[in-house]
């Protein structure tokens, strides 16, 4: 409505004639209209409308003079307030034809937009070939009013403010607007109420164009209507349509604030935010403290760097705001961060947010597992090379330990005495005591052979059967060497007052039974510790290396090598290494009481390292160094195979329940194996850096242990419960210290005090230290 | 603030104090109250208090005091004392002064040929040692040996002087590591110049294994003995009374050549514990305490055999005796560097009334001093011996005149201190001033 009220109020003052042109035209169509007409003629393209209009022809012609005159006069104003550089335009139309001036269509261009857009502007908007209008100089208050009052007219003058220009509205427009303003029609001919012409009465006519009687419909109000008013109202009551809402205007918003948060934008899947840039911080501020602000030495040191290194942002002080330069790099700046953000793909990626301490197992605290050994109190101070073996006394009363230097020594285990010494002449490899506290007899394992020792310990009845046991007719010793194969002969021993079992090769570990007339010997030697002892001592260094690794090569040696020193002994082990493969006579079982030695009725696969007696029943377990592998002796046949995936493993103990065993590894792992379980470790312990020499169970005390090249011992709670539902509960108590290495060895060898908390720990620096709780 | 303050005006804050003492004569100092800085020190009050009996006599020698507020030890400035304490410094205060309980004298060491593993000295005329050579010695004084116990095949454990009132006979009995325990009699009053040698008049056999303690009742008629065969052994000690002995002495004429020696077989076993007895005490006629590496400490029924109270304390323990206030508190060490005191007359608590854990190592030795109910020493592996009362936390000397493991040690002459080592020494530390 209101563009057309416009194009009527243009119109106006243009051409009367036009004053009702088509009404379904637009502004611009009629525009260009008008341009065409104006330029061809304008008779013509009058006459048809006035025809279409019919009924108010009859005012043109008054219409006509006046609107001419007044656009004659509105048009002079218009030239007197035109700037300059349109002036002349106007002028040329001017003196072409009036009516051609009268039809510049409306000056201003700038369309149906809020004019206060151009409230500061210094123009009004565009003419139609885009050159700026510019606002007339506004009158002061007073002289408009002076001329109003001189103006007997001013009272028709109204200001548009779209063309910036004053109009003086002509007597018939006065007349309109008093009309319309009286609601009436806006010209004087129209009728409101003319006669009504049925033009299509059908009463009477042969062909009615419908001949339904009225429905009801029409006469009654709508059902819908009014449902939809009832809807509105009960809406509007319940406050669900707001009236006066507050219009909603642009605030300040934060120029550094996050807008990852963004609603419409986090709904996107796959939309990531940018990145935010570093906040600037103290150091760029244009004056920044001094001591943000790099002396010249560092700015020097910074051309020193690589240029990736060197700081992006060197502190610069300005005294003020205005003497602050343009920064230079604002522009690469801005682009390395468009090509940041447009390069770089931004991936989202999941973090796990664990805390790790959740990860960790719930193991009770420390406190509550005492007592376990955590200080060293007692110092066995004798021996002048390392300790390779201890063993305690079923009573924990006394302590035997076995040398490098080639002794054997008892000590007192509460004051630290040495209470006995042995010359055995050989280095110690592995010393046990009878498990019975009554039998007061150490095995000792020295070179290739196993001596069985009377501590002379215990009253003289003990000693008398100790005596028996250790008494061995030379008669029968020398049938045993008889036999086809020697494996083991059993000698007296004068000097030290006991039995010697020599043995075909060196053996490394002794161990009893637990009723103490059974015990076995392991030699895992065979051909490998041979060869190794040759190539330490022997004068085949460097040929032999290759050896070690492979039996074959072996062979070959010995073949090609035949004759010398070194080589005869490789043949001689050589062909017991292949015998030993098939009969496994690595592991040997000895009987005290009938001086008895017997061989695992059991073929070996790989090297056995060490041998134990299950706890209570007659099982037997052999430690390869791949495999742990359990016999039942009374059946004589393999209960299980325990695969313990080490490179080498190098001890084994048996748990007193005797369900459960630990193997220690050459390369600091321990296994921890359930067989009720599988026949794969339980659980593997990896803590030490270094070789484990030994793994020990206490006997009635929830504790293991293991001892290490590396200097210490470490100490675990290892509760089993009869609940066969319940896995064991493994945990770490203590790392016990204090002996140092000495030639790449650390602690030898460990064992518990059969009675309390203890550990007894033999190091290779000659020292035993006693641990308490 | 109180510091500052005193730091400011010197010696402005005082105390009112009034010395008193139970020392006699020389060390009396006159009852008048006195003011004294409150700042002072113990050893500022020592050298107060010094001065104070010096003015009063010419020839008085200055000597180190210890200061008792209220039956506790001051060990730091008074000031602080009265804080932690929360004793009112309005009132005038009453400090008690003590001489220092410190050794003066380091007598010579009696040299043994081995480790020297049992002392006693609860004989004033004497003291007997017993050493890992299988010797029992006794010693008149420093360096004077009188008598050497000759017979035991293995190293000795234990020494016990069996009657040691004015007779001049006295008995002594001794343990050994070859399951045996014998009894000695010898006469302390003839001069001597050379030690003479001298053999048991009884050897009690019935131990199964070493036998590690041996304590005499009171009466001196009976001993006891515990071993590593978990059993503690009663033993009479006449030489003349069963009829088996006599049987065993027909036994031993035809064996041993010269002195006719009995044998005796235990009278009464006390069985209980679980583990090797260590320690063994007989202080009443009726009760004997027991202290055990099965971590416990029992008191023994003597008529009945029967054990009475047990107190667990969790740790291996290695000495026992009985006595201080009452003749009841047992202080026992064991296999950790605290020593141990319990009062079994409280009813439902093992817990320990008292700790001192000064010592790094196993306490070997503990004893209480015969007179005094506050005094007890211990000794240990570290090397030390270490003096204490009950009154305070720390040690009121430390005699570390040992080089290597302390075995033994026990009070001599009531102001003396004798112990043994590893080093096969006997020292002396003598002079003690325990009242």
């Amino acid at each position: 409505m209101t563009g057309k009220k416009k194009a009527t109020k243009q119109n106006n003052h243009e051409d009367p004639s036009e004053k009702f042109p088509s009404p379904t035209a637009s502004d611009s169509d009629s525009d260009s209209d008008y341009q065409d007409s104006s330029t061809d003629d304008d008779d013509s393209s009058f006459s048809p409308d006035s025809q279409s209009e019919s009924e108010p022809e009859n005012g043109s012609p008054e219409n006509d003079v006046s609107g001419d005159s007044e656009a004659g006069a509105s048009k002079d104003e218009v030239h007197d307030e035109d700037g300059g550089n349109e002036s002349s335009d106007l002028h040329q139309g001017g003196a072409e034809s009036d009516s051609s001036e009268d039809e510049v269509a409306p000056r201003n261009t700038v369309g149906d937009v809020p004019l206060k857009w151009y409230d500061d502007e210094p123009h009004i908007g565009y003419d139609i070939k885009g050159k700026k209008i510019k606002k007339k100089e506004k009158q002061d208050k007073l002289d408009s009013f002076l001329a109003n009052v001189d103006d007997s007219k001013s009272w028709r003058k109204v200001y548009d403010e779209y063309n910036d220009e004053v109009v003086e509205l002509t007597k018939d427009e006065i007349k309109l607007i008093g009309r319309l303003i009286k609601n009436r029609a806006p010209h004087a001919d129209f009728d409101p109420y003319p006669d009504y012409v049925d033009w299509f009465k059908w009463e009477d006519a042969k062909h009615p164009l419908s001949n339904a009687p009225e429905p009801k419909r029409r006469f009654i109000p709508s059902k819908w209507e009014d449902k939809r008013v009832v809807q509105l109202v009960r809406a509007i009551r319940k406050g669900l349509i707001p009236f006066n809402k507050p219009k909603e205007e642009d605030g300040p918003y934060l120029l550094w604030g996050d807008d990852s948060g963004s609603t419409e934008k986090a709904n996107h899947l796959a939309y990531i935010p940018a990145p935010k840039r570093r906040l600037p911080g103290n150091d760029e501020s244009y004056n920044p403290p001094l001591e943000y602000i790099p002396t010249q030495e560092e700015i020097n040191s910074y051309q020193l760097m690589y240029e990736e290194d060197r700081p992006k942002f060197i502190p610069k002080r300005f005294t003020s705001m205005r003497s602050i330069p343009a920064y230079e790099n604002a522009m690469k700046d801005c682009f390395e961060r468009c090509l940041d953000l447009y390069l770089c793909p931004r991936v989202r990626k999941k973090r796990l947010n664990i805390d790790p301490e959740s990860l960790k197992p719930k193991l009770p605290s420390r406190k509550e597992l005492k007592p376990y050994p955590i200080t060293c109190y007692i110092e066995y101070k004798g021996h002048e090379d390392a300790v390779t073996s201890i063993s305690i006394e079923a009573s924990g009363q006394w302590m035997a330990s076995g040398s490098s230097d080639g002794t054997v020594r008892i000590w007192e285990v509460e004051t630290g005495r040495c209470l006995r010494q042995w010359e055995v002449g050989e280095a110690v490899s592995c010393i046990a005591w009878n498990p019975l506290p009554d039998i007061h007899i150490l095995a000792v394992s020295v070179g290739q052979d196993v001596l069985l020792l009377n501590t002379c310990l215990g009253d003289e009845e003990e000693q008398k059967r100790i005596k028996d046991l250790l008494w061995v007719d030379p008669s029968t010793a020398s049938d045993d060497s008889g036999n086809k194969a020697p494996s083991v002969s059993w000698l007296k021993d004068d000097k030290h007052e006991g039995l010697r079992l020599r043995h075909f090769k060196t053996v490394t570990t002794v161990e009893w039974h637990r009723k103490g007339d059974y015990f076995s010997t392991v030699m895992p030697a065979d051909i490998l510790f041979e060869c190794y002892k040759y190539m330490i001592h022997g004068p085949y260094r460097k040929q032999t290396v290759k050896l070690v690794v492979d039996y074959i090569f072996v062979s070959c040696f010995v073949i090609g090598l035949n004759g010398t020193r070194g080589i005869k002994c490789y043949t001689r082990t050589g062909f017991s290494l292949t015998s030993s493969l098939r009969e496994s006579r690595a592991v040997l079982i000895h009987q005290l009481s009938k001086k008895l030695t017997q061989k695992l009725p059991f073929k070996l696969h790989g090297l056995a390292v060490r041998s134990t007696f299950h706890p209570s029943r007659s099982i037997f377990f052999v430690c390869t160094k791949k495999s742990v592998r359990v016999y039942d002796l009374l059946k004589t046949k393999v209960i299980k195979k325990l695969d313990t995936g080490l490179r080498e493993a190098s001890s084994i103990a048996v748990h007193p329940g005797g369900d459960n065993l630990i193997v220690g590894s050459k390369e600091g792992k321990m296994c921890w194996f359930d067989m009720d379980l599988s026949s794969k470790p339980y659980k593997i312990l990896k803590c030490h850096p270094k070789d484990i020499n030994n793994v020990v169970f206490h006997r009635s005390y929830p504790l293991f242990a293991s001892c290490s090249d590396d200097c210490t011992a470490y100490v675990f709670h290892g509760m089993v419960y009869s609940d066969l539902n319940q896995n064991p509960l493994i945990v770490p108590l203590e790392i016990l210290r204090g002996h140092t290495s000495s030639n790449g060895r650390g602690i030898l060898d460990c064992k518990f005090h059969p009675r309390q908390p203890w550990l007894f720990t033999a190091g290779a620096d000659k020292l035993i230290k006693l641990y308490c709780h | 603030m109180d510091m500052a303050e005193d730091g400011g005006e010197g010696s402005a804050r005082r105390l009112q104090v009034r010395f008193v003492t139970k020392l006699n004569e020389p060390f009396k100092v006159p009852s008048t109250a006195i003011a004294i800085p409150a700042d002072l020190n113990r050893f500022g009050l020592s050298s107060l208090v010094n001065a104070l009996l010096q003015s009063n006599d010419d020839d008085y020698k200055p000597e180190p005091f210890d200061f008792l507020i209220d039956g506790e030890f001051v060990r730091m400035p008074l000031e602080q004392f009265l804080l932690a304490k929360g004793i009112s410094a309005e009132r005038i205060l009453e400090i008690e002064y003590t001489r220092v309980v410190a050794p003066r004298k380091e007598e010579d060491p009696c040299l043994h040929d081995d480790w020297v593993s049992a002392v006693d000295g609860s004989s004033s005329r004497f003291f007997l040692t017993g050493c890992y050579d299988g010797l029992g010695r006794v010693w008149k004084d420093a360096g004077l040996c009188t008598h050497i116990l000759e017979g035991h095949s293995d190293a000795v454990t234990s020494v016990s002087v069996i009657n040691s009132t004015g007779m001049e006979t006295v008995t002594v009995a001794t343990a050994s590591k070859d399951r045996t325990l014998r009894l000695w009699k010898l006469n302390t009053e003839e001069p001597i110049k050379h030690p003479i040698r001298i053999r048991a008049y009884k050897i009690l056999r019935g131990h199964k294994s070493a036998v590690q303690s041996v304590a005499a009742q009171t009466s001196g008629e009976m001993v006891c003995s515990g071993s590593w065969d978990c059993t503690i052994n009663l033993w009479q000690t006449s030489d003349f009374n069963a009829e088996d002995d006599l049987v065993s002495k027909k036994r031993k004429v035809g064996g041993q050549v010269e002195d006719s020696q009995i044998e005796g077989e235990a009278f009464s076993t006390l069985v209980g514990h679980t583990q090797c007895v260590s320690s063994v005490a007989w202080p009443q006629r009726e009760t004997i305490y027991s202290a055990s590496w099965d971590h416990s400490t029992r008191k023994w029924d003597v008529e009945t055999g029967k054990s009475l109270t047990d107190i667990f304390c969790g740790k291996v323990l290695n000495c026992l005796d009985v006595g201080g206030e009452g003749s009841a508190l047992i202080a026992a060490g064991g296999s950790d560097p605290i020593l141990r005191v319990w009062d079994p007359r409280k009813p439902t608590t093992s817990a320990p009334v008292f700790q001192f854990a000064s010592h790094t190592s196993w306490v070997s030795a503990c004893k209480w001093h015969d007179k005094s109910r506050f005094h007890l020493l211990s000794a240990s592996y570290d090397g030390s011996v270490m003096l204490w009362d009950l009154r305070t936390a720390w040690p009121l000397s430390v005699i570390k005149s040992h080089s290597d493991k302390v075995l033994s040690a026990d009070w001599w002459k009531s102001d003396s201190v004798i112990s043994g080592g590893a080093d096969s020494k006997l020292c002396i530390s003598s002079e003690i001033p325990v009242q």
